[in-house]
Order: C-alpha cells, then sequence, then structure tokens
C-alpha cells in the first residue's frame, strides 16, 4: 500500500478509510461510509478493505477498538494515523490551491 | 426442496462463480457444498449473486480470519475444494503459500483452498477485489501455485520421462499465461488509476 510517510500521497482508498476511522468501526460500517461519501463512485469490495485494514493495522495507523470476542471487529484511528491523515489533508489543500489558481483562471 | 448437482472445477474459478450465478439467476441458492457437490434450496430468481476466491495461500487461522471478516460483512461463504483427493492424513508441502511456504493438512487448509462467497443481490456488482494494486496481489497469489505446478512438471518430466507430467506442465502453462497477461494488464492501469 503506499502511503505517505516518506513524503509520498496516501491513496484515496487508505485516506477515506482512515477518515472513516475517526469514529470506532466495524468492516461495513467502513464500506457504507466511504460508499455515502463519494455518492457511490467509491465502492470497496470487502477483500480490498480486509487487506487495506491489515496492511493499517501493521503500520499503527489503525488499532482494534475494545474486546470484539464473539462480536465484529471494530477499529479506530490511532495518533499516529491521526498525524499522518493530517499531513495528507495538508497535502491535498496545497495541490487543491494549485489547481483552483490554474484550471479556474481558465474557466473564469 | 434441494437440488443436488455435482461438478468439478478444479482451477476454473471464473467458471465456478458464473454457474452458480446463473443457478441464483434461475432461482437456487447454494446451501452446502462437498467435494463435487453442490446442494441448492429455491429461492426468489437473482435474489444472491455468487464469487470465488483463491485462498490457498493463507494459514489456517489467516483463512477463517478473512471467512469471519466476509461474514461479518454480511455474506455467507462456503469453503471448497480445488482438488480432488481423497487421503486421510494428507500433508503436503506449499512453498508458493504466504510468509515463504506453509504445510497444509487435511486438518488445516487442505481441501479448503476456495472460498465461494454469497451476497444478497443490491443492485451493485459484486467484487471481493477493487483497486488495481490489490487486484493486482490478489493475482499474483493466483500465479505462484501455477508457477509451482509448472517448475515441478517440467523437473519431474524431464527425469521420468513420462507423458503425465507434460500433461500437467501444458495446463500449468495455460494458468500461468492467463495470470501473467492479466498481471501486465492491472500493473500497466495501475500506473495510473487506483481502481
Amino acid at each position: 500500500m503506499r502511503d505517505n510517510a516518506k513524503g509520498g500521497a496516501l491513496t484515496e482508498v487508505t485516506f477515506y478509510i482512515l477518515l472513516s476511522l475517526f469514529t470506532p468501526k466495524h468492516g461495513y460500517a467502513i464500506m457504507q461510509f466511504i460508499e455515502e461519501r463519494t455518492g457511490g463512485r467509491l465502492a470497496l469490495g470487502a477483500g480490498t478493505l480486509y487487506g487495506a485494514l491489515n496492511t493499517l493495522e501493521e503500520k499503527g495507523w489503525i488499532s482494534l477498538y475494545g474486546n470484539s470476542e464473539g462480536r465484529k471487529k471494530e477499529y479506530l484511528i490511532t495518533d499516529l494515523g491521526r498525524e499522518i491523515a493530517t499531513k495528507e489533508l495538508a497535502r491535498l489543500q496545497e495541490l487543491t490551491q494549485t489547481a483552483v489558481k490554474i484550471i479556474g483562471g481558465i474557466y473564469e | 426442496m434441494s437440488k443436488k448437482c455435482y461438478r468439478y472445477y478444479g482451477g476454473l474459478l471464473v467458471s465456478q462463480a458464473n454457474w452458480l450465478n446463473k443457478m441464483a439467476e434461475k432461482g437456487y441458492r447454494l446451501i452446502r457444498t462437498g467435494k463435487m457437490l453442490y446442494e441448492f434450496e429455491e429461492c426468489t430468481p437473482g435474489q444472491y449473486q455468487y464469487c470465488v476466491e483463491f485462498i490457498g495461500q493463507r494459514s489456517k487461522e489467516s483463512a477463517a480470519d478473512y471467512a469471519r471478516f466476509l461474514e461479518d460483512v454480511g455474506y455467507r461463504v462456503f469453503f471448497k475444494n480445488i482438488n480432488l483427493n481423497w487421503n486421510v492424513g494428507k500433508v503436503v508441502v506449499r512453498p508458493w503459500a504466504e510468509q515463504g511456504g506453509r504445510l497444509a493438512t487435511n486438518s488445516t487448509t487442505f481441501n479448503r483452498e476456495l472460498l465461494i462467497v454469497e451476497k444478497e443481490t443490491d443492485g451493485k456488482p459484486f467484487e471481493l477485489h477493487t483497486t488495481c494494486e490489490d487486484k493486482a496481489n490478489y493475482c499474483k497469489q493466483m500465479r505462484r501455485p501455477w508457477l509451482y505446478l509448472f517448475l515441478v512438471s517440467v523437473v519431474l518430466g524431464i527425469l521420468m520421462r513420462t507423458w503425465v507430467w507434460g500433461v500437467f506442465g501444458a495446463i500449468s502453462v495455460v494458468g500461468l499465461l492467463m495470470c501473467q497477461i492479466e498481471l501486465l494488464r492491472l500493473n500497466k492501469q495501475a500506473k495510473t488509476k487506483e481502481w
């Protein structure tokens, strides 16, 4: 999974998963969150989500929330994950500002 | 009333999924699987959709965890064999499995190499893998056993000089090529697109 830990960029899927986990969620709720927030543009497959959650947990960006024994596993973003998401937001703001200056200028 | 069908698809995962989807379109929902057995019950035509996924590279725990995750998402899962083998007490070396290879036994992952996943139709396409990167990773996992079978067939074919290994070699080349072509397509797509 590509990430911005070394100054690169997060994938849209990674960023949306991190955003969805600012409040605890299980797998299906994450899929619903992403589909609703993107108006159905980004529909995440359960297999892809499973792999992404395991990768993000290994990186320490998200962690299991509460005792999920016998219940659906819930995840929550960690402090490191929040830091990564904040950096990504700053990167995207810079990108959109540049884009608005260029594209907005053409169409105005 | 249940309906029993006997089929063997081996490594033809897409054909197996297509057949299950056709059965669902006719109004038959999968309720049980055996070595070659598929048992169905009647349902509303088109009420369910199916995907078949290869999980032979996973450990017993990892396969169970993945199956549980899919169930938590709201799907039904069935474990299925990819080979026809009735041995008891079988131990198989899988050098192509995750973490540098694994042993598969009857009590762990042998004869449980596939997952048949069922979703209730909601008008949206049913795909388990959606990003180019993830699809490519899945394709790589599928390619490994074909590559291993090809190498074993070549070595044993040369040593034993029997046509049987030539047949296995030819089959594995087809599987290997199909995975490789798909992988190249996905890698090319992944250069500019995320999904």
